[in-house]
């Protein structure tokens, strides 16, 4: 049995498998979720536990051109969230360094 | 313009009289009206052949401008005109509907009923509102008949002067009589010579007044430029419409519009108009008060009074009561009321009603107090009390007219749909709920369902399922609680579904062999290509690529697990040995050497076992009586099948050797492969556990959280500890849960056995210092100490190891207490953590994780000979006096982690017949 040529035949398949597991999760408005992903659906709803989240906010001083903010990095944290599909960009497992 | 014939001095005039009354809105309308239903044809009549006098009659061409000197006159005059426009601007109630309603009528020729409305009737001819248009947009009378009901049901005070000028409409002429008139006129002056016509005109002109003039002359000027695009835009569209140019824009709103903005304005004058006269009546109930107050005031400072006084009193109460009554009237009858919506008329009156029945009870309270002589101060707290409940009941009233209000703005939509439009929803959203396996699409909600009643310990109940036969169902999900609404919700969607059920299987009667997919058109057909289809295949990829060929391994496995169940110490030996000697790159005996497992291939792997898992456990339960034979042997097949799947899924039988972490410990590492093990190992047959156990026991130091135990011991919060934390809690929850009963009915041979391949495949110094190993450690120990005091209570012949077994134990026994004997101490937590971090340093609670160690030190104990024992006690002194002197003196947080600190040392203490009140500090 060839477990890599079974049961994949849709990309949802492959988000399947981060099922239960620690996932990244990139969002629409400069935000980043690590979670443990416990469902998901067509829409990429997802719910997630253990989540933390980063928010990048740019501070662009007033006069100064937009490459010139700063970026503040926010973080926060949650037991279980649910994540709406339409912010969602990526899904990925982390990268396991 | 000139293009149809006018010359540049109309084009003057008309820029004259822009620029002083503003845009000629009524002139561009009427342009365009003629299209309109109401036109009488009589355009047509006078399109032929008029134009090419048109310069003449205007007095464009250049000798004829001499003594046709009209076009300049209308300068003045119309200044004049706006003059009495805002004359008549300034009084607002008449402002737009008289204008509007005799504008149609607008006389002529001097008639004996126009001078009298002269002004009146001039601003209604020149009125630019938008109002006046009105009736132009629609055509002829129908349009004015059609506004003035509506305007006049709309309000009654609208309607006065509609009657008040009713007088001139019998006098004035209609459109078409003023356009046959004006017909005649140009029929007039197509046929007679240029200079004829002037002069005739001239005479007539003259003889009327000047006013006339000007109105005719612009009237007429209105109809030529009407007729001229009425003819172009004929010549262009070939057959009248009603499509207006985009110039129309703002007329474009059909009446209904117009009414409707009217209609809307004059509900917020309405409503402005009753806030103010509410406002005006609760100042001049103030005001009544006040003055009562003040009589009553009068009469305390003459307390003393002839009795015959109170009937004046009374009366002069009454009086006051009057007036008041009488504030309250207007609004009582006002007229305005009856137009407000159904509701607030209904509960208007009675609010008020209540408002001066409670305002005479305070009166009447506060007059019998006053009878008997009260404070000034009290009858403040009175008058305080009696407008608060004026207010308070205002409130209300107001609340109650705004749910009112909303109430009359949410019934527009009443019923809107019909009964079968609603059944064809519900009917929509039931077969999207209809699934061929209704169980398992409600899976959470009926395991929770089933849960929550077993909690409650009501009667297991069957599965909350609608079904239809063989074709589907609907999951209920959790059992209704309270009824009511949804209750009635649930059956009507329950007897929908059957309808729609029981309909697919009429279809699928009459189309004979649909039976695939039985509710598929029951919403309509899709046409061309099916919904469904799959992109079409491009690449034909071989997928039988590496797969492990299992019959060696199964043979391999077999022959080592007898080894190892022998638990001989010489072969064990002996395999270790050969295996040194073969060194681990080299292939045993067939074995094929792979990688391990990548991540992914885990993931799939488990993904596949799970729904293996899942169709398991749903043909468990689908599980038919065994009466029925041949349901039950395809039933029993089928089963068995999936089971054997599933084994082979776990790769268990995979030789020991293929790769490092084996592939079954490979399955282990992600937290769901933990948590699957205890719901795979229900339906595995206990000989094929043993067979789990046993590689689980020879690869543990494989184990990721024995590997990764280390990083337990870090004090600081961090993500991977945390990681390691649940995973060593998944462990110890789920997979040492579903080998716990193996253990338990495990012979002393086999735990020798099992022991011996612990010792022998794993570093058991390092393995001992985790605590799945501690666990895993003393779950053997705790199994032998059972078999131990099996034996010397009741024998049983069957379970009684023979001597050698024992003999067997013991020489593993001692083999890990020899191994175990230099490293007691940093076998703790604790130790290992102090060890670790600066003194001084506070530790956390160390001591929770400090008790599994003292558990399996207790379990050694008591498997422990004398001199073991001492050897123990010795190894660990320093532990156990650290712990009892800290419990003694007082060097702990609580009362908790002093009883923690005790129960810990006494567990072990207990197990060599000791306690720690015995140790003198």
């Amino acid at each position: 049995m060839d477990p890599s040529s079974t049961g994949i035949q849709e990309p949802f398949d492959l988000i399947r498998l981060s099922l239960s597991e620690r996932v990244f999760v990139k969002l629409r408005g400069d935000r980043e979720i690590t979670g443990v992903l416990h469902a998901y659906d067509g829409h990429m709803n997802l719910i997630l536990s253990d989540v933390e989240e980063t928010i990048m906010i740019v501070d662009v001083a007033d006069g100064a051109s937009e490459d010139q903010g700063t970026v503040k990095v926010a973080k926060r944290k949650m037991d279980m969230l649910f994540v709406r599909g339409d912010g969602v960009i990526l899904v990925s497992p982390p990268s396991r360094a | 313009m000139s293009f149809f014939g006018f010359g540049q001095g109309s084009l003057e005039q008309e820029k004259k009289k822009f620029l002083e009354g503003g845009l000629q809105e009524s002139e561009d309308l009427a342009v365009y009206t003629w299209g309109e239903d109401s036109y009488d044809g009589l355009g047509d009549a006078l399109l032929e052949g008029g134009d090419e006098l048109n310069d003449e009659t205007f007095g464009a061409t250049g000798p004829v401008g001499k003594d046709f000197d009209f076009a300049n006159q209308p300068l003045p005059e119309s200044v004049g005109i706006a003059k009495s426009k805002t004359q008549y601007r300034s009084e607002p109630q008449r402002a737009h509907t008289p204008q509007h309603e005799s504008g149609e009528y607008a006389p002529r020729h001097g008639e004996p009923s126009f001078n009298a409305a002269h002004s009146s009737l001039e601003s209604i001819w020149d009125d630019k509102s938008p109002f006046s248009l009105l009736p132009r947009v629609n055509g002829g009378t129908r349009a004015g008949d059609q506004h003035r009901p509506s305007s006049a049901s709309r309000s009654p005070f609208l309607s006065q002067p509609i009657i008040s000028h009713g007088v001139n409409q019998t006098g004035v002429r209609t459109l078409q009589e003023i356009e046959a008139e004006m017909h005649a006129i140009t029929q007039q002056a197509r046929r007679q010579q240029e200079h004829e016509l002037l002069r005739q005109q001239q005479i007539q002109l003259q003889q009327q007044e000047q006013l006339r003039l000007n109105q005719e002359e612009q009237m007429h000027l209105e109809q030529r430029e009407r007729l001229r695009l009425q003819q172009d835009l004929r010549l262009q569209q070939q057959q009248p419409q009603r499509t207006p140019p985009p110039r129309m824009a703002p007329h474009t709103q059909s009446p209904r519009f117009h009414q409707h903005q009217q209609q809307i304005l004059l509900l917020q004058q309405e409503q402005e108009r009753q806030q103010q006269e509410r406002l005006k009546e609760l100042q001049e109930r103030l005001r009544m008060e006040e003055i009562e107050r003040q009589l009553r005031a009068q009469q305390i400072s003459q307390m003393q009074r002839p009795p015959s006084l109170q009937g004046r009193r009374q009366s002069s109460y009454a009086d006051l009561q009057a007036p008041q009554r009488r504030t309250h009237s207007p609004a009582y009858n006002d007229p305005q009321y009856p137009l407000m919506s159904q509701q607030n008329a209904q509960y208007l009156p009675q609010s008020i009603q209540l408002q001066q029945r409670l305002l005479s009870e305070m009166a009447q309270v506060e007059f019998m107090r006053d009878m008997q002589g009260i404070s000034q101060a009290e009858q403040e707290a009175l008058r305080l009390e009696a407008m608060r409940k004026i207010m308070e009941t205002e409130r209300m009233e107001e609340k109650r007219r705004r749910k009112a209000a909303k109430i009359a703005h949410m019934s527009r939509y009443n019923d809107l749909m019909t009964q079968s439009d609603k059944d064809f929803i519900t009917r929509i959203q039931v077969s999207q709920l209809v699934t061929q396996d209704p169980y398992a699409e409600d899976f959470y909600a009926q395991v929770y369902g089933a849960i929550l009643r077993s909690r409650m310990g009501l009667q297991q109940q069957d599965e909350r399922v609608l079904k239809f036969g063989a074709s589907g169902g609907v999951g209920l999900g959790l059992a209704q609680k309270g009824g009511g609404r949804r209750q009635s919700a649930m059956q009507k969607m329950e007897s929908q579904v059957e309808r729609i059920v029981s309909n697919a299987r009429l279809r699928e009667k009459e189309k004979g062999m649909h039976s695939v997919h039985s509710l598929q058109g029951a919403l309509g057909k899709t046409s061309g290509r099916s919904y469904k289809a799959a992109p079409r295949q491009l690449l034909q990829v071989d997928a039988s690529g590496a797969s492990p060929t299992l019959t060696p391994a199964h043979l391999h496995i077999s022959k080592e697990d007898a080894v190892r169940d022998n638990g001989e110490g010489a072969a064990r030996e002996a395999a270790k040995l050969g295996r040194e000697a073969l060194g681990n790159a080299a292939a045993t005996d067939g074995v094929i050497r792979k990688d391990p497992l990548t991540q992914r291939q885990i993931l799939v792997t488990l993904e596949s076992l799970y729904d293996l898992v899942l169709n398991v456990e749903q043909l468990r339960r689908d599980q038919p009586p065994e009466e029925e034979a041949n349901f039950f042997a395809t039933w029993s097949r089928s089963y068995n099948e999936l089971v054997e799947q599933v084994w082979n899924g776990l790769q268990v039988m995979v030789p020991l050797e293929t790769s490092d972490p084996h592939p079954f410990v490979s399955l282990l590492t992600p937290v769901k492969g933990k948590k699957i093990l205890p719901r795979l190992s229900r339906h595995i047959t206990p000989a094929r556990m043993l067979t789990l156990l046993t590689l689980l026991v020879a690869c543990f130091s494989q184990l990721d959280v024995v590997k990764d135990a280390r990083l337990l011991e870090v004090l600081d919060d961090h993500p991977e500890r945390d990681e390691v934390e649940r995973q060593t809690q998944a462990f110890l929850g789920s997979v040492l849960q579903s080998i716990l009963p193996v253990v338990a009915k495990a012979e002393l041979r086999l735990i020798s056995g099992l022991l011996g391949l612990f010792l022998d495949r794993n570093d058991i110094v390092t393995v001992a210092q985790t605590r799945p190993g501690i666990a895993m450690l003393t779950l053997f120990l705790s199994r032998v100490e059972i078999i131990k005091q099996g034996m010397s209570g009741i024998p049983e012949t069957s379970e009684l190891p023979t001597a050698e077994e024992a003999q067997q134990w013991q020489l593993m026994f001692d083999h890990l207490f020899q191994l175990l004997t230099p490293h007691f101490p940093v076998l703790f937590p604790s130790s290992r953590l102090s060890s670790q971090t600066l003194i001084g340093t506070p530790l956390p609670a160390t001591d929770i994780i400090d008790q599994p160690v003292w558990q399996f030190l207790a379990a050694l104990a008591l498997h422990a000979s004398p001199d073991q024992q001492s050897t123990l006690v010795s190894g660990l002194r320093d532990k156990v006096l650290e712990n009892v002197t800290s419990a003694n003196k007082g060097w702990v947080a609580d009362e908790d982690s002093r009883q923690t600190k005790l129960a810990n040392v006494n567990l072990f203490l207990h197990a060599l017949g000791l306690d720690s009140s015995q140790i003198a500090v």
